[in-house]
């Protein structure tokens, strides 16, 4: 089943806005269809889930996050080691996955603050703009130019022609270090 | 019955029409021509449900057979893997999230949310190292081939040019044949 996204995550602040005073002896029509919606929707929906969560919970069992062990990188392997190029490569892509993902999250904050804040956010989101861009930076230094079929040789090959360009004092073996 | 109360309706809207019709012919409303189909006069009156019609269009015996297979087929499978999966997610449910304890090393099933999936990577698939250990064992294989042959090459030419190894030896007659005595003759 496709992710849910987590409602707890982007929660906007709570809204200030004052309690107004009833200025007709009328019903508010909405509480109506709030009522209505509840009983009719809300209620039956909520009891099935739960009665489905009941049964769920009688044998809960659990999924966990793989920790891959750290291997000799593309830099450290002999020439002719095919098997240090084997693992190398595989770490190397299992890297660029996750640095994939920590792009995609940094993005997708950006874009629920700007969605909260609407016509503000360019004060108020300045740290995820700032964020966004360090980040964004950073992918494209790392894999920036290696087209659909890189692997971790070209990323080496990238890093060593990238070390001339850049200004000295600045790390440079940073293509096969985390983001 | 139906028929004969409207028998009794109609004619009395005659009756009063032809009376309306001789005290005057000036009317507030004109009263509304019955709608018809083209070519009839009146409509006919069964004593029962109507007549029975032979009704001619193309036949849909193909189309529906068609149909027919089609929902079979699909849902002779369909149905059984809807089910199961529908009671998979209702009362099995996907697995929570959770830190690695400390000192346990999980199956490699134990990585997948899905219940399914967890269950095809336990009993169909390959453990994830076997499948990584077999490809290190393809490429050690063919990498200690490609070294092997390398070799065999450089061997190759080196007892070619210095002629002190097992290979590329040519046998020659013995030397001992040969006589090199002068001879009588120039041309023995």
């Amino acid at each position: 089943m496709p992710e849910d996204t987590d409602w707890e995550v982007y929660k906007a602040p709570p809204k200030r806005t004052p309690v107004g005073e009833r200025a007709t002896s009328l019903p508010n029509p909405v509480e109506f269809f709030q009522a209505v919606f509840n009983n009719v929707i809300d209620r039956p929906v909520t009891l099935i889930r739960e009665w489905i969560e009941r049964q769920q919970n009688r044998n809960k069992f659990y999924y966990y996050h793989q920790q891959f062990r750290r291997v000799p990188d593309v830099s450290e392997c002999v020439e002719g080691d095919y098997l240090c190029f084997f693992e190398a490569e595989a770490q190397w892509r299992r890297d660029r996955m996750v640095d994939r993902e920590i792009v995609a999250i940094v993005r997708e904050r950006f874009a629920a603050c700007q969605h909260r804040e609407g016509p503000n956010q360019f004060q108020n989101c300045a740290k995820e703009m700032e964020q966004l861009l360090q980040v964004t930076k950073a992918y494209q230094d790392k894999y920036g130019d290696l087209g659909a079929h890189g692997n971790a040789r070209t990323c080496l090959m990238k890093q060593n022609t990238a070390g001339f360009i850049l200004v000295s004092g600045v790390q440079t073996r940073y293509c096969m270090g985390q983001l | 019955m139906a028929a004969a109360l409207l028998l009794r309706a109609a004619a009395a809207w005659a009756a009063r029409r032809a009376a309306g019709g001789a005290a005057g012919t000036a009317r507030l409303l004109p009263p509304a021509a019955p709608a018809r189909l083209p070519g009839t006069l009146a409509p006919v009156r069964h004593s029962s449900h109507g007549k029975r019609m032979f009704i001619i269009k193309a036949t849909s015996f193909y189309d529906s057979r068609f149909l027919k297979l089609l929902r079979f087929y699909i849902l002779l499978t369909g149905l059984p893997v809807a089910i199961l999966i529908t009671y998979v997610n209702i009362f099995i449910g996907e697995a929570e999230l959770a830190e690695i304890p400390e000192g346990y090393v999980p199956d490699y099933w134990e990585y997948y949310k899905h219940p399914i999936s967890r269950w095809i990577a336990r009993y169909i698939l390959d453990p994830p190292e076997k499948d990584y250990e077999k490809c290190m064992a393809l490429l050690d294989v063919e990498a200690k081939k490609a070294e092997m042959r390398l070799m065999t090459l450089e061997a190759r030419r080196l007892m070619r040019a210095r002629g002190d190894g097992p290979w590329y030896h040519y046998e020659t007659p013995d030397k001992n044949l040969t006589d090199d005595s002068f001879k009588s003759t120039p041309d023995n």
